[in-house]
């Protein structure tokens, strides 16, 4: 009897740890397949109740985009003479901004827990793989932590196994942002040194100094800071820019470059340990 | 029979209300009752004790498929089933031949109480502090845990209560 409650215990345990890595449990995690269809069939009561207000997001940011098609069109008309004699061909876009978007339902949010997670009702077939970066209408959500056919699961900032690259918007000094386990609206931002200036209210976006995101996407708003006499690095409190409690749908990230720059930077990396 | 059908249907009901309705409620960020405990401690007094540990194993398994908690829920309902069989010994005194379903009418109110108040605390202390493991909050884990154990014990005498009418 012992034994077999001991037996069932470590079996336990083996579970939880091989979940605590960054590993690919995809048989027992909300990515399985029959989970995620029974969570996709109450989301979609649930969601039936938050319609209204999804609708005036939409249309909120249709105005924002016509706009900038406008403005857009505007620019091109007016340098159209210069560009009469340019190949559309020859223009470059930059590499690291070839990036599209892959709009994704959430289907399963936690927020109350130590390590939360979120369930997307999109997979590999969508072309969702691990590692890239999910953001909302408002801001940076999380990053994609494992993959099955249909369905994606998600690490967002409130799970402190991801830290996210961020930078202030106004100066572009950098630093990790990390979740403190505590609220679901704020995170801090660590590394950030005594002799930067900064105020309340600063705008912080993502550094684009990795893979999963480009530069610039609002991350949050500094809400609180503070640093000791005898501390080198501020302690800093950001208001996350997304509602955790209300999100419904976001857009995952597809970066197009993403496994030329890996093999690039690994083939680098890798020489320099031959060393 | 009737016993085991009835068990069965408790299993369902009890997964179906934890994971769909309970693990939705997030009222200030504490309060996260554990209804499915209550499913191991209606098991009949005599059931055999390693199936008990084995079916508190699978309850436990399948709250972490719904949840992503691989082994946590598992672990510490394995260990509330284990403890299980020693607090009915220390509160009640079963004859010997008898076979009954615990509830308020066959351990006494008193009795039946302090069943669940000891059980559910194990479960729920064990749960949290697996949980924030690596993250240690000792004032944030205390209040979620007392606050959480009290839902999750009013909520189970609650359902007795109204059963046993």
């Amino acid at each position: 009897m012992v034994f077999l409650f001991v037996a069932l215990e470590i079996l336990s345990l083996v579970l939880l740890s091989n979940n605590k890595g960054y590993q690919r449990s995809i048989m027992l995690s909300s990515g399985n397949t029959l989970v995620g269809r029974m969570y996709e069939a109450t989301n979609a009561f649930v969601e039936f109740f938050k319609l209204s207000e999804a609708n005036d997001n939409l249309a909120i940011e249709n105005t924002q985009l016509k706009n900038r098609v406008v403005e857009l069109e505007n620019k091109l008309n007016s340098l159209t003479d210069t560009l009469n004699n340019v190949s559309w061909k020859n223009i470059r876009i930059s590499p690291e901004n070839e990036y599209a978007y892959i709009t994704a339902k959430v289907i399963r949010n936690t927020t109350h827990l130590t390590q939360n997670y979120i369930t997307l009702n999109k997979g590999s077939l969508e072309g969702i793989a691990p590692d890239m970066g999910v953001i909302g209408d408002d801001g940076v959500v999380g990053i994609v932590k494992s993959v099955s056919p249909k369905f994606s699961v998600v690490i967002p900032i409130l799970n402190p196994k991801i830290q996210i690259s961020s930078k202030f918007k106004k100066n572009n000094y950098s630093g990790p942002l990390v979740w403190n386990g505590k609220d679901s609206r704020f995170a801090s931002l660590n590394d950030i040194a005594r002799h930067v200036r900064f105020s309340l209210g600063d705008t912080i976006v993502t550094s684009g100094l990795t893979k999963n995101f480009p530069g610039g996407i609002l991350v949050g708003t500094i809400n609180d800071y503070n640093i000791k006499e005898s501390d080198a690095y501020y302690n800093i409190q950001v208001k996350l820019a997304v509602n955790y409690r209300t999100l419904t749908h976001v857009k995952v990230i597809n970066y197009k470059n993403y496994s030329e720059q890996s093999a690039l930077e690994k083939q680098v990396t890798d020489e320099d340990k031959k060393k | 029979m009737a016993v085991a059908l009835q068990n069965i249907l408790r299993f369902i009901f009890l997964i179906l209300l934890q994971v769909f309705i309970l693990d939705n409620i997030q009222f200030m960020g504490y309060i996260n009752p554990m209804i499915y405990v209550l499913f191991i401690l209606s098991l009949p007094v005599r059931f055999p004790k390693w199936a008990l540990l084995i079916l508190a194993f699978i309850m436990g398994l399948i709250i972490d498929v719904f949840s992503n908690t691989a082994g946590m829920h598992s672990f510490a309902l394995v260990f509330a089933a284990f403890l299980r069989t020693p607090v009915i010994n220390i509160f009640t005194s079963i004859d010997e031949g008898s076979n009954p379903t615990p509830s308020f009418h066959t351990f006494g109110v008193s009795a039946y109480v302090k069943y669940v108040v000891i059980l559910v605390l194990i479960h729920h202390f064990i749960l949290f502090f697996i949980e924030s493991f690596s993250f240690l909050h000792l004032t944030l884990l205390i209040p979620k845990i007392i606050i959480s154990s009290t839902v999750t014990i009013l909520l189970i005498l609650g359902l007795q209560s109204f059963k046993s009418k």
